[in-house]
């Protein structure tokens, strides 16, 4: 039996602009109870057919607003949290896309919630493919 | 002595129909209903979508009241989550954080619960520095005894020392029945197997879990630093010789995850509420897995239950469901007859 829906199925595809591929996107859930504030994603980790991905490449979008890595530290606004159950849209900045065919993704959450002792670390993988 | 225990349900229990977006707020609360449950914990942050700001309109206000009316539900408990650590640079100073306590405590109000559950890592001085506004918004404030931590121990003496000291009655325990476990429960269990513990590894910390039930467990002591403070508990607790021999039995990561998971659970004698009665307003009962003929796999209810009438308990139990957790990465998860299922279990030992 399967387990619970981490990814969107439908939320892998390359990112085009003024007629060229200048990335890929994909949509998951944070995986902890309740929203947050982007301010205690201390990290988002990835990792995609065994190639690590540069944190400053990595861009995170929740309510149409999208953030670096290093921006989210201080984001604290109502309107730009992760809700808890809803997808956020992270975009990895590379020249020409993925390709075609068949890929897979380990990506790390890393949040911080203050009454932990420890960040939580969430791996979170799959297999997916680009169109 | 007289009692009256009512039954709620914390929305924390239906989370993972709320991942999947098969239960929003309001079907939360028609599922809560029923349960025969007449009471409401809200963990607000999980459920109203921009925290905090909807709380501080009239229309969300007049909705959330219109939805307690239509499903006879009153507010039993407000979760709140004391984010001091908000920003990676740095806590949030003390001042800071009374102010987040105090916002906490106006949004419970606001959305009429009388009780507000904090966290452990709630510094002392953040809940003394509230009390005044608590008293003011008559919103008692509970500390949450959750395992590792326990009532009638050095850590709840901490605390009792600022309770007498103030004269407060705006604070006191939230005792999560996770506290009252027999054993691990099954879902870890079946959890582990399916990730390829041996059988001769959880009989090792199945049994070490029952000597710490027999010898009594070692309590954990008061420490602003909770890291250290567990650590020692559990290196008081036998961790490292556990841990030694699941490595000689030739234990891998399922073997120790399993038995470094153990520690999750605890045992404290349910006279533990008969003494701190009077500071208890309210109550998480904590649950894994209730089977078919409504028997819990690991929280002693009956005995706890019982525990409570004796003491004169007037107050909530509130299902909090955790066994999901240990389903959700291989399987689907069932909240909702978990929680029915807790409920009657309930049911029966307050009124049988």
């Amino acid at each position: 039996m399967a387990g619970r829906q981490i990814y969107n199925p439908d939320g892998f595809k390359n990112i085009e602009a003024d007629g060229k591929t200048v990335g890929y996107q994909f949509e998951f859930k944070a995986q902890y109870y309740r929203g947050i504030t982007l301010s205690i994603v201390r990290d988002i980790k990835i990792n995609v057919d065994g190639e690590d991905v540069k944190r400053e490449d990595i861009r995170f979008t929740v309510n149409n607003e999208t953030f670096t890595l290093e921006e989210m530290r201080t984001v604290i606004d109502s309107d730009y949290r992760w809700e808890f159950g809803d997808y956020a849209t992270v975009s990895v900045m590379k020249e020409g896309g993925l390709s075609k065919g068949n890929h897979h993704i380990h990506a790390v959450q890393v949040i911080d919630p203050s009454y932990m002792p420890f960040t939580i670390e969430a791996v979170c993988e799959a297999d997916f493919t680009i169109e | 002595m007289s009692y009256d225990i009512k039954r709620s349900v914390s929305l924390y229990s239906y989370q993972d129909e709320y991942y999947d977006k098969k239960l929003d707020l309001e079907g939360c609360l028609r599922e809560t209903a029923k349960t025969g449950a007449t009471g409401v914990e809200l963990l607000a942050e999980q459920m109203i979508r921009r925290f905090p700001l909807p709380i501080e309109t009239e229309e969300f206000r007049n909705q959330w009241f219109e939805w307690l009316k239509k499903y006879n539900l009153e507010p039993s408990c407000y979760d709140a989550f004391l984010e001091n650590h908000l920003y990676d640079n740095r806590m949030l100073s003390l001042g800071e954080q009374i102010n987040m306590m105090k916002r906490d405590i106006r949004l419970a109000s606001l959305l009429g619960f009388k009780n507000l559950r904090t966290l452990v890592s709630t510094p002392m001085d953040v809940i003394e520095g509230s009390l005044e506004y608590a008293e003011q918004m008559d919103v008692k404030i509970g500390l949450e005894v959750h395992a590792p931590f326990s009532l009638n121990s050095g850590w709840a003496d901490g605390y009792m020392e600022m309770i007498h000291r103030t004269g407060t009655k705006y604070f006191g325990f939230i005792p999560d029945m996770g506290i009252f476990c027999r054993n691990i429960p099954d879902v870890v269990r079946d959890k582990a197997r399916r990730h390829g513990a041996s059988e001769e590894c959880i009989k090792i910390v199945d049994d070490a879990y029952a000597q710490r039930i027999e010898k009594g467990f070692v309590k954990i002591k008061y420490d602003l630093n909770l890291g250290k403070a567990n650590m020692d508990y559990r290196m008081a607790n036998g961790m490292q010789e556990m841990m030694d021999a699941v490595k000689a039995a030739g234990g891998g990561p399922a073997d120790m995850e399993y038995a470094g998971s153990s520690f999750t659970y605890s045992w404290s004698d349910p006279q533990d509420i008969i003494d701190n009665i009077d500071y208890i307003f309210h109550t998480h009962a904590k649950f894994y897995n209730v089977h078919e003929d409504y028997k819990e796999t690991a929280v002693a209810i009956p005995e706890v239950i019982e525990a409570f009438k004796k003491a004169g308990y007037k107050g909530y139990l509130s299902s909090e469901y955790e066994g999901g957790e240990h389903l959700r990465a291989d399987m689907p998860v069932d909240s909702i007859e978990q929680v029915r299922r807790h409920q009657e279990a309930m049911r029966r030992a307050i009124e049988e």
